[in-house]
């Protein structure tokens, strides 16, 4: 076995898809619950984002080495972001689901509903926690000095409106199922504003970066560049951002005369970007050099 | 620790030191030697950089941690992993800007599914899925030892010592000589420098 130990550049290799999944996965749920509550959604949008979020901490659970220890991951708030995340996951889960479950036929015995004082405790706890599992994810990255790509102020901003845009294209995407138009067009409006508040955080993200030192400069290049350029600058840029933001300045001004087919669309090309986004930020983290480099 | 950059000569001896001390699995190394070309014909040389942990005063992979599995051990402050705490959430690795830390994904040995007696000793000290890193061979410094890469290096290009005795043989060098610690701009702190 031979070992080639040079000094070049090496990109992070440990955190992937399955991490891309989840950070995406959980942030449209807690996106989603902000939208649900902010904009008074029907009940099964808040079903939803709970759905999803537990469908990407069962995605978190896949990507662990020892996942059986999983509940360990806890036990260091003060210092650690996964610490946090992982609480404000866990309160997310259980208040969310107390707080949506009166909405349910089976569980309409509890006690408390939306209108009750504990039922509106459970949807603001439920809600900061969202808030919380939508912002987390940018934080774990920003903390890691090693990857001057990640290690920005910028990153919890780009994830926070990024899943909040994802939220915007999931309710667009669920809009034939019964989201009243009413709530529909501020939604569509927020759609846009995030799309040019992305692409605007994006562009001052890297032009920032390729400015800086060699790692940063590099990763800049690696998101210009190959294949990782190509579903950059195609599935995130185009399809995530601007070919939604065209859908959207072509829809018609009345909500109600818009084509589910193209609320569909819109929404299902903000998703796809929104995934894309969070997998080549993650691919396109490259450690510092050696101080030899 | 200092690391003699004039002495060492890139031979891997610590790097395979390491190995033989501390049986870590194929593709893993908590200490190897980088080389990097330098020059051009007929100037042109190799320069070697041994790397490792720095057991850095202030470490960025220990606050990362989400359940304390990466620690400082108090009487030395050697950074250390228990692992039957660590989760494998790679956390620490993507947050240590030296490259230094590891994860083995299976028990394989260097001659595939069935090890050899040695390696089933030598897996025993660490787990599968789990981080592992440079110890500074803290099972030798708890019996008075020195790390086996610094006994092994022929060049003594290694030298490790108490940085806060005034008259120990690193805090000599380190006053004697031009040296730098790895990536200081970043706040790590490390407790290792390159002599130059």
């Amino acid at each position: 076995m031979t070992q080639n130990f040079t000094v070049e550049l090496r990109g992070q290799e440990e955190w992937a898809w399955l991490v891309a999944i989840d950070l995406f996965l959980g942030g449209l749920g807690g996106g989603l619950f902000l939208l649900f509550k902010i904009f008074s959604l029907p009940p099964f949008v808040g079903l939803v984002a709970l759905a999803l979020v537990i469908l990407g901490a069962l995605v978190l659970f896949a990507e662990l080495g020892r996942p059986v220890r999983a509940w360990r991951a806890i036990a260091r708030p003060l210092t650690s972001w996964i610490s946090r995340g992982v609480i404000a996951v866990s309160l997310f889960i259980a208040a969310g689901a107390l707080s949506v479950a009166p909405s349910l036929s089976i569980f309409s015995f509890l006690p408390w509903n939306q209108a009750t004082t504990a039922g509106t405790v459970l949807g603001a706890v439920a809600a900061v926690a969202a808030f919380f599992v939508a912002l987390y994810p940018g934080f774990v990255l920003s903390a890691s000095p090693s990857i001057p790509f990640w290690n920005s102020p910028l990153l919890p901003v780009l994830f926070l409106f990024s899943s909040l845009l994802g939220a915007a294209g999931i309710a667009l995407l669920l809009s034939p199922l019964g989201i009243p138009g009413g709530a529909l067009e501020p939604i569509i409006s927020l759609a846009a504003l995030l799309i040019a508040a992305n692409l605007g955080l994006v562009a001052v993200h890297l032009t920032t970066l390729s400015r800086s030192a060699e790692a940063a400069r590099e990763s800049v290049r690696r998101l210009n560049r190959g294949t990782l350029g190509w579903t950059f600058k195609l599935g995130v840029i185009l399809v995530g951002m601007l070919l939604p933001l065209s859908i959207i300045a072509w829809l018609p001004p009345v909500v109600s005369q818009v084509e589910p087919s193209a609320a569909i669309a819109a929404g299902a090309s903000i998703l796809i970007g929104g995934l894309l986004f969070r997998y080549c930020i993650l691919k396109a983290g490259v450690y510092v050099a050696f101080p030899l480099a | 620790m200092v690391i003699d950059l004039k002495r060492c000569v890139g031979c891997q001896s610590c790097t395979l030191a390491c190995k033989a001390e501390n049986g870590t699995p194929p593709g893993i190394f908590w200490m190897r030697v980088l080389s990097k070309e330098e020059g051009t014909y007929p100037q042109a040389r190799t320069v070697f950089l041994p790397i490792r942990c720095n057991h850095c005063d202030d470490p960025p992979c220990v606050p990362v941690c989400p359940t304390g599995a990466s620690y400082k051990r108090e009487q030395d402050n050697l950074v250390l992993i228990d692992q039957d705490k660590c989760i494998g959430c790679r956390a620490c690795i993507v947050a240590c800007p030296y490259q230094v830390r590891f994860i083995a994904e299976d028990s394989k040995g260097y001659y595939g599914e069935k090890l050899t007696p040695y390696e089933e000793e030598h897996y025993r000290q660490w787990q599968p899925r789990t981080v592992q890193k440079c110890t500074f061979c803290a099972h030798r410094i708890d019996q008075g030892l020195e790390p086996a890469c610094v006994q092994t290096c022929p060049t003594q290009a290694l030298v490790c010592g108490d940085l806060n005795d005034p008259e120990s043989e690193i805090s000599r060098l380190l006053r004697a000589r031009v040296n730098f610690p790895p990536r200081a701009e970043l706040g790590t702190q490390p407790s290792l420098f390159y002599l130059t």
